[in-house]
């Protein structure tokens, strides 16, 4: 068969990119070595893991909070067969609903392994062997990351475990040891520690989330202490063994001190994703990776002219809506548009609870930069909406340029952050000032009231409910 | 990311090219999609667009023949502002030191110098009429930040990179081709997102004062101008604080009526794949040398009293002696023997009989010249040179057709400079190259006239008494009347025929 565009891999940047192809008149095929289409995000990643975040934070409500909101109901138990099947489900749904919308689309589905033949030829060896060859005047590499392991312990699959096979656990830890504060390793951390296990979480640097604004990771830690997590900060972690029934890990602290030794029924190992290109045969159209990425031009091509690559496996965050921005980006250059990606603001999403959102520069990033800037807060606690809902955790923080108020940095850690940074993100692709948000009516009660009321207090120190 | 720049495939039988120019120099910095070098083949030039922005490295040089595929260039560190990645997705157990710092402008060290262009051919200097910036200003890539002027034209001196400006040409000066205007401090990272202003630190402008975003275009219009090219400097923003809408960018083009039919557009544009009978247009700035063009093309109709006469030649004479003599010629002198050296020879024979036809006016007087410079018209992909062959009349035909050798060669390759392109006194353009039957030539002011060549078609002509084939051009001379009567010029065109179709003439003087 021949195409005028293939794309290799089916996660968010993949399928996002054949749907626009497709929008475009292209004749567009896609390649997916799994048997569902969706890729990481959908298969064992962003979905998966939300849908237990959900069904985990039900529980410590029902368990912890309903009592005082005046619901009395015997003590509830985690059924995490049932919470992993509902999960499987909702996966299924999503999965299905990509190929439902590759038929839609008139999106040639290849399920094997996509391999170069040469730059517009494509081998296809599906799982029983079976092999197909198509040609494509442009192809798209989507081939997304897979998790990185400790050089000295690699993943065994049953003590020392991934985000994947977390994901599927027949049974609650009693103690989950997590190699990594970051996104992956706060988020299925958490997940475990509502359910009742015990989570400690050892992290290299200093803080949590050591990514995104200092002020986030420091509350991040404050509230989930609270779900009884421990935290090892400035830890190197040394050794990790699985014992059979246990498993063992070493760490040191950075700065010097005791090694310290924690005992766990499983490790989730989360420092990382690498690129993915095992078997696509990038030798046979002369790309090289780099630190395992594809090397790209702004255009996200590659130094072969009619071959492009987006997602995780090429520079840049690693995350699905930066992935599907790239996939509609390359896309509509190919139909001869000129679209354009902001990276500066790609949000970055914790979904944990309170979830930890955000956008644009960080304060370590200004002060770096020796910008001239000023900050605005404003807490949770004290916004109505907060109290009804008993969920007080939280703050605001807006960064603003000194002089002309541009908003520079949106911070949130709190209920429904994810949400609201949506918000954020708009205003500052409009390059808004702190006190255009300040002056725009937010409905009341609200959550993002706060962000309103932070751009009060950014501008001039005049937040009205503090 | 650096990258390397590799000659692209440009064409199934191609296989290598030869870089005919640098258009940035080694240590420019580059925008993504700026033209960075033109390339030729023995099919055709292409211009070669930077695939990343940063900082140019050559590695082949001007002229080199190079095949598909070699790595002429490369292009170092992304000059793009750093991006920011506010969540990776885990963080990786190495020793961050939070990516700060390389978030925001930042001066690269890089400094720009920018230098006065060569806006047209007969400009040698400029005075810098206005600083639309000031000393130590933030100023962005493709910004107007000064007006210049010159004897013939103002123009517009755009930026040549993002940075810090610093002066070096005060208001009113007055520099040659080539002299420093100004240097700039290039920065990287401003421009998008947010203007990292250096200067907005020192201006205190008062908190709420939003027009720090005018001439911001929203996503959708952002996209929207990029496809019409339309820098974004150019549309005036009716949004909050001169914020630039998708509207204004809708309206930018004049096609689209009335909103009912842009947005149709619109519609066809996102959804529709190569849409049929589309009605696209396409908006850029003049450059400044196309608009000096401009302003003098229209100045001469308007200066001068021009009027064309025409005649006819048969070549075939000329071609005869060039078939017979063609071998022989290029044998002894290494330079073919075109039609040229016939056409410059008889117009300067018959310059001297008509000296008005090679003179020109200065306000009230007129200036004779007992020499003749011959402007000749070469295009080149840059748009038509006139180069001058000088003292024509003391040259051979040999010496003639080298020099026209020489400075076509030059001009296509755009290494004529201004002193080879004033001067001349009468001009020859030859329209027939392009098949022209028939034209009537501007003239090239201060210069009276001009001579119009044209093709050479077999046409049914009469001679004593019957109809015979012969090849046949039609001349053109176009001439100021305020100095040339029409006797002079008709008589003019008529010897210049006269020694065409009888070559014996040139060399007897008669
Ligand atoms: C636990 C977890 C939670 C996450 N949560 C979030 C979140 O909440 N929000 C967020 O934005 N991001 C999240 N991410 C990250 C997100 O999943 C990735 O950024 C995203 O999936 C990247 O998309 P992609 O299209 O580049 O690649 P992927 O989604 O990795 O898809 C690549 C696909 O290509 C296929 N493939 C590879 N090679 C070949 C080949 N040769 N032939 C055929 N097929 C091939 C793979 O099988 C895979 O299906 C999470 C990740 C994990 C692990």
């Amino acid at each position: 068969m021949q195409y005028n565009v293939t794309v290799i891999g089916s996660g968010p940047g993949g399928y996002v990119a054949a749907i626009r192809c497709a929008q475009l008149g292209f004749k567009t095929s896609i390649i997916e070595k799994y048997d569902t289409l969706g890729g990481t995000c959908l298969n064992v990643g962003c979905i998966p893991s939300k849908a237990l975040l959900d069904s985990s934070e039900h529980f410590i409500n029902a368990k912890e909070h309903f009592k005082e909101h005046g619901i009395d109901i015997p003590d509830p138990k985690v059924n995490l067969s049932q919470m992993i099947r509902r999960k499987g489900e909702v996966v299924k749904a999503n999965v299905d609903g990509i190929a439902f919308l590759m038929k839609k689309n008139k999106i040639d589905v290849y399920k094997g392994v996509g391999s170069f033949v040469d730059k517009n030829t494509i081998k296809i060896t599906s799982g029983d062997g079976k092999e197909t060859t198509i040609t494509s005047e442009k192809v798209i590499i989507a081939t997304g990351s897979k998790p990185t392991a400790l050089p000295f312990a690699p993943f065994d699959k049953k003590r020392i475990i991934s985000s994947t096979e977390t994901l599927e656990l027949k049974e609650i830890p009693k103690h989950l040891i997590v190699v990594g504060g970051g996104v992956i390793g706060m988020e299925l951390g958490s997940v475990y520690a509502r359910l009742g296990a015990k989570v400690s979480v050892v992290e290299f640097l200093d803080s949590l989330i050591p990514t995104m604004d200092g002020t986030l990771g420091k509350e991040l830690m404050k509230v989930t202490k609270k779900l009884g997590m421990e935290f090892y900060l400035g830890h190197k972690v040394t050794s990790v063994e699985n014992k059979g029934k246990e498993v063992l890990l070493k760490a040191e602290p950075k700065s010097g001190g005791q090694p310290i030794e924690l005992k766990g029924d499983y490790c989730l190992v989360s420092v990382g994703r690498r690129p993915y290109t095992e078997g696509l045969g990038l030798d046979k159209v002369g790309i090289e990776t780099v630190k395992g990425q594809i090397p790209v031009d702004d255009h996200l091509r590659t130094k072969v002219e009619n071959i492009y690559a987006i997602g995780d496996v090429v520079r840049g965050a690693m995350l699905a809506h930066k992935a599907e921005e790239e996939g509609v980006m390359v896309a509509e250059q190919l139909a001869g548009q000129k679209p354009h990606i902001n990276y500066l603001l790609i949000p970055g999403v914790v979904y944990t609870w309170p979830e930890v959102a955000s956008v644009g520069y960080t304060e370590e990033q200004l002060k770096g930069a020796g910008r001239a800037y000023k900050t605005g807060s404003f807490p949770y606690k004290a916004l109505g909406r907060a109290r009804a809902s008993m969920d007080l955790d939280g703050l605001v923080k807006i960064l603003a340029d000194k002089t002309t108020d541009e908003i520079l940095g949106i911070h949130i850690i709190g209920a429904r952050a994810a949400d609201m940074i949506a918000a954020g993100v708009t205003a500052m692709e409009f390059r808004a000032s702190a006190e255009d948000i300040a002056r725009t009516s937010h409905a009341h009660p609200t959550y993002m009231e706060a962000v309103k009321e932070a751009c009060l207090a950014a501008t001039g120190n005049r937040a009205i409910h503090i | 990311m650096s990258q390397q720049v590799k000659v692209p495939s440009v064409g199934e039988s191609i296989t290598e090219v030869t870089i005919s120019n640098w258009l940035k120099k080694d240590g420019d910095v580059v925008k993504l999609d700026e033209v960075i070098a033109e390339l030729e083949s023995d099919k055709a030039t292409f211009e070669l667009p930077a695939p990343q922005a940063g900082v140019l490295k050559i590695s082949k040089q001007k002229g080199e023949t190079v095949p598909i595929g070699t790595v002429i260039c490369e292009i170092q560190g992304d000059g793009k502002p750093a991006e920011v990645q506010p969540a990776a997705q885990e963080s990786k157990p190495k020793p961050a030191a939070p990516a700060a710092g390389s978030a925001l402008a930042k001066a690269t060290g890089a400094v720009k110098e920018m230098k006065v262009p060569a806006v047209g051919e007969s400009i040698t200097e400029v005075t810098i009429s206005t600083w639309l910036k000031k000393d130590g200003d933030l100023v962005k890539l493709d910004e107007v930040i000064a007006e210049v002027e010159s004897d013939k034209a103002t123009f517009e001196l755009p930026a040549e990179a993002t940075g810090i400006l610093r002066i070096v040409a005060k208001e009113k000066t007055t520099l040659p081709i080539g002299g420093l205007i100004c240097k700039i401090e290039v920065m990287e990272g401003a421009g998008e997102g947010s203007v990292a202003s250096a200067a907005s630190a020192s201006t205190a402008a008062s908190v709420g004062d939003a027009n720090y975003a005018a001439g911001h275009p929203s996503p959708a219009a952002a996209k929207m101008l990029d496809e019409k090219g339309i820098p974004a400097s150019q549309v005036s923003g009716t949004g909050p604080g001169g914020r630039i809408t998708k509207e204004d960018a809708m309206k930018t083009q004049p096609a689209a009526p009335e909103p009912k039919t842009a947005a149709a557009t619109t519609t066809a544009a996102t959804t529709g794949a190569p849409a049929q009978g589309s009605k696209g247009e396409r908006r850029e700035k003049m450059t400044s040398l196309r608009k000096t063009i401009a302003r003098r093309l229209v100045a001469v109709k308007n200066e001068t009293a021009m009027l064309t006469t025409f005649n006819e030649v048969d070549m075939k004479p000329v071609m005869d002696l060039r078939s017979k003599y063609k071998e022989s010629f290029k044998e002894k002198y290494g330079v073919g023997l075109g039609f040229m050296s016939f056409f410059t020879k008889a117009v300067c024979a018959a310059l001297k009989e008509f000296p008005a036809v090679n003179a020109s006016i200065d306000k009230d007087e007129v200036i004779y010249h007992d020499y003749c410079d011959i402007s000749i018209a070469v295009s080149t992909p840059r748009g038509l040179v006139v180069p001058v062959i000088r003292n024509a009349e003391t040259l051979t035909f040999a010496q003639i057709e080298s020099e026209v050798v020489r400075l076509a060669t030059r001009g296509r390759d755009g290494k004529l400079s201004i002193e080879e392109m004033t001067g001349g006194t009468f001009s020859i353009t030859n329209g027939g190259v392009f098949g022209s039957m028939l034209s009537t030539p501007i003239i090239n002011p201060p210069q009276s006239a001009i001579l119009g060549m044209h093709n050479i078609v077999e046409r049914p002509v009469v001679k004593n008494g019957e109809i015979v084939v012969r090849p046949i051009m039609y001349l053109a001379l176009s001439y100021d009347h305020r100095i040339v009567d029409g006797r002079e010029s008709v008589s003019f065109l008529v010897r210049v025929k006269e020694m065409l179709e009888d070559p014996g003439r040139l060399i007897l003087g008669v």
